[in-house]
């Protein structure tokens, strides 16, 4: 007999649905997969025997095809264990025909017929949603990622046996009920606060100005002066995420298999620490599968590149496509998935080689050349991509136990929240959502300056030999400052504050 | 230029990789041209320079500089691209120089001396390289004042090779000149030789920052066998930096100068706090009281003294940086500009 469950295969973050079409027939006893599986799949053969049998039902001494249709499209992982099962069961006649044919049913199989969780629940969820599919089937694991979505009917279930008696009629069970979503529900979603941070009151400032303004961020000092710990603090002080922009970084978490099945939902913004040995597929997705890579899994949230001159240059000038289009395209030879990218870029770096430069207790050992060659290797096109470069002061130790409290995340948070509102409201419908994205039309109507304010801004470049291409960055980022400070237009003390965050347009390291 | 046979033997010897032995050689003959006959070359090396611009001053040349004819083992050729005047004994010529690692504080003392000479009219004579050389150079060349460099390479070898732009700049405003012909690459051995060139062709020597066994103390000790004055300025007894400057001073082979009118009468003055101080803010006055009393101070110590905020502060400290009151140093502390 012939049984026709409908399952599902992702395809970057959307997906299809998949007819499993199972096939018992007499003849040797077999158990044959086809329509492109992958090994996955093809195992999932002793996953289901013992599964079934396990579950006291019967498994079928004859010959088993098993067809995953579309046939020209590649199926992976161990969701399709349970649609198997259920087909196999349907077509010896354990299940009523028909019984099944509403739900899209995944899910993969333990030996002893339990369910077990699978990757990227809530993409295929969306994508099913929209192709008009309302019933699902899947393991109680998923529920909590698939609770957050309403529209749905999703049944989630822990045994092989408990799916059969749903399926047959003989138990009434609930949908998974609909919860509603809530960023601010995990009161310690970071495990940091900026009140941690001491002293650095130049940079914290910086920091805020950054994130009111989406501008990406450049850290210079020694080792030790606190930059990690103050770019594992940029997500506390970034505003909450809505809904949509939790479920676009679910959805990519779900597809990589990071999602912690505990939580369902991603609340907390995503920190990324690539480490400098990166390779590009790692940061950009990539891979035969063309999985998500760091700059896709750090969307709404923030990238850190420690150390950034120590990262291949190759690798660098690769963010630039991200940084530019918040959008990142993975090509492979079967396929080309277009993944969504849009972080904030934090990066830090030495001074210098020795990291020494400029200290006033700590004597620089590099030659000039060393720390030219250092600094050149971030190139002018990456550069100018970050609004904000500023110079972190190492600690002493009394600041570091006597320092007086410091502001709380949430503090700084409430003033970004209130620029952020600006911001929304002045580019209301353009597409542009903060100062950082403005667009060349859009400055010249927001960053209009006084006669007083091109005298000063003028005057700044002469007397700090400021290159050129500073001067957009200065302007964007007054415009944020004056955000900040609740002014309509750009003062002159918001371009003189501005002017001190371009350290690297100072040609410093002369 | 017409070049004697006398000249061309001279600059074709230059070339000769013996040419170092050959000197004593050179000494003991009549004349050059005794050691040089075949000249079919000379014409061809002749004219490529021309066409570089450069110009080759011999010993026996009525251009040559007397002060520099007086020292010993004096470089037999001279080749020269700029200015060849800035040679004449009517010029008053003094040498700054210095460690090619410079900090803040070497940079400002370098600054200082070398708007004062060139303000009082002198040639400033250094070795481009980088460090103290090039930051004389380039003070000298914002004054509009003359300048000489004195290379340890060929006239045309631009070293090291980020000052391509400044090597430009005195080529059209100064003079460059090297002994060594056209093409020589820049090697370790050939800078302390130069630098008797550059003691030799000036009337004292500066050092403004130099740490001990630097290259600069070759020059220093050169001035003394020639002769000439050599000046040293004291730095911080703590600083690796100014470690050999101080042991002159120590060692009472140098005087020490703490401002320029120790060397020179300074011309023009050079603005006087007193004319500013009017056009500071009240608050702008404060941040410089606070600046006076120290080397640097931090921002996180202005902060807390001024009780101003981060914003207040960032904004007034950029607003007196542009208009040139106080210097930010690296590492986010702050200065009272040198110029004051």
């Amino acid at each position: 007999m012939l049984a026709k469950v409908i399952s599902y295969a992702l395809s970057g973050l959307d997906g299809f649905d998949v007819a499993v079409e199972v096939d018992v027939n007499a003849g040797l006893p077999a158990y044959e997969v086809v329509g492109l599986a992958d090994t996955a799949v093809k195992e999932s053969r002793e996953r289901v025997r013992a599964a079934i049998k396990n579950s006291l039902f019967d498994y079928p001494i004859k010959k088993i095809t098993v067809n995953l249709a579309p046939a020209d499209s590649k199926k992976e992982g161990s969701l399709y264990d349970l649609p198997i099962a259920v087909g196999v069961l349907a077509a010896t006649e354990q299940i009523p025909a028909h019984s099944y044919k509403p739900f899209v049913i995944v899910g993969e199989l333990s030996l002893d017929g339990g369910l077990r969780h699978i990757k990227g629940l809530m993409p295929i969820l969306l994508s099913a949603m929209q192709n008009g599919y309302t019933k699902f089937i899947v393991p109680e694991e998923n529920a909590k990622e698939a609770s957050y979505i309403s529209g749905i009917d999703v049944y989630a279930f822990s045994k092989l046996k408990e799916v059969v008696e749903f399926l047959s009629g003989e138990k009434e069970v609930m949908p998974v009920p609909t919860r509603t979503f809530s960023a601010q529900q995990a009161e310690n979603k970071y495990n940091v606060d900026f009140s941690e941070v001491k002293g650095q009151q130049f940079a914290r400032r910086a920091m805020e100005i950054a994130v009111a303004g989406g501008h990406n961020i450049l850290m210079i000092g020694p080792p030790g002066a606190g930059k990690t710990l103050m770019a594992k603090c940029v997500p506390t002080i970034m505003p909450d995420m809505t809904f949509e922009e939790a479920v676009e970084v679910t959805k990519i978490h779900s597809v990589a298999g990071i999602l912690d099945a505990g939580k369902g939902i991603v609340t907390a913004r995503p920190f990324r620490t690539p480490h400098h040995t990166v390779t590009v597929p790692a940061l950009m997705g990539g891979g035969a599968k063309a999985k998500p890579g760091e700059v896709s899994l750090a969307h709404n949230g923030v990238l850190f590149l420690d150390e950034m001159p120590e990262y291949q240059r190759q690798t660098l000038e690769s963010l630039r496509q991200p940084l530019e289009d918040g959008t990142v395209t993975v090509s492979r030879a079967k396929q080309s998935l277009d993944y969504p990218a849009k972080f904030m870029l934090v990066a830090s770096m030495n001074p210098c080689p020795c990291g020494n430069y400029g200290s006033k207790t700590q004597q620089c050992r590099c030659t000039a050349a060393e720390i030219r060659r250092y600094v050149s290797r971030l190139s002018g096109p990456l550069l100018d991509r970050i609004d904000l470069q500023v110079e972190v002061d190492g600690i002493s130790y009394e600041e570091l136990r006597f320092a007086p409290p410091s502001e709380s995340s949430a503090t700084i948070k409430e003033r970004v929240e209130k620029a952020r509102a600006v911001q929304r409201e002045r580019y209301k419908g353009s597409g542009v959502h903060t100062n950082a994205q403005m667009t060349n039309a859009q400055m010249k109507k927001h960053c209009a300056l006084s006669p007083e304010c091109e005298r000063i801004l003028e005057a700044a470049f002469r007397k700090l030999n400021m290159t050129a291409r500073a001067s957009t960055r200065v302007l964007k980022v007054a415009r944020t400052i004056a955000d900040l400070d609740g002014s309509a237009d750009i003062q002159s003390r918001h371009i003189t504050e501005a002017v001190q965050y371009r350290s690297l347009d100072r040609k410093y390291w002369e | 230029m017409n070049y004697s046979d006398d000249d061309k033997a001279l600059i074709m010897l230059s070339y000769e990789s013996s040419y170092p032995r050959k000197r004593d050689a050179l000494d003991s003959a009549d004349s050059p041209k005794e050691l040089y006959r075949d000249y079919s070359h000379a014409d061809v090396t002749i004219e490529e320079m021309n066409r570089k611009g450069i110009v080759a001053i011999t010993l026996n040349s009525k251009y040559y500089p007397s002060c520099l004819k007086n020292i010993y083992d004096p470089p037999q050729v001279l080749y020269c691209k700029g200015d060849v005047s800035l040679l004449s004994d009517t010029v008053k010529r003094l040498a700054i120089v210095g460690t090619r690692r410079i900090t803040r504080y070497g940079k400002d003392v370098t600054r200082e001396f070398a708007r004062a000479f060139s303000d009082a009219g002198c040639c400033v004579v250094s070795g481009m390289a980088r460090g103290v050389d090039s930051e004389a150079h380039k003070t000298v060349l914002a004054e509009n004042g003359k300048t000489i460099a004195v290379l340890g390479s060929g006239t045309d070898v631009i070293y090291p090779p980020e000052n391509a732009e400044l090597y430009e700049e005195i080529a059209s405003k100064g003079l460059i000149v090297s002994e060594y012909p056209p093409g020589t690459p820049p090697h370790a051995f050939r800078f302390p030789e130069r630098n008797r060139i550059i003691s030799g062709l000036s009337e004292g020597v500066l050092v403004t920052e130099a740490g001990a066994g630097s290259g600069s103390m070759i020059t220093a000790d050169l001035a003394i066998e020639q002769g000439k004055d050599l000046y040293v300025v004291p730095g911080n007894i703590f600083s690796q930096a100014s470690k050999g400057c101080n042991d002159k001073i120590k060692e009472l082979q140098a005087a020490a100068v703490t401002c320029p009118e120790d060397i020179i009468k300074v011309g023009k003055a050079h603005g006087d706090r007193e004319n500013l101080a009017v056009q500071l803010t009240l608050e702008q006055a404060r941040i410089i009281s606070f600046l006076e009393d120290c080397e640097s101070m931090h921002f996180s110590e202005l902060l807390a003294k001024s009780g101003l905020g981060v914003n207040e502060l960032t904004a007034l400290l950029s607003e007196m940086e542009i208009y040139g009151f106080i210097n930010k140093l690296s590492g986010n502390y702050y200065a009272i500009a040198q110029k004051l």
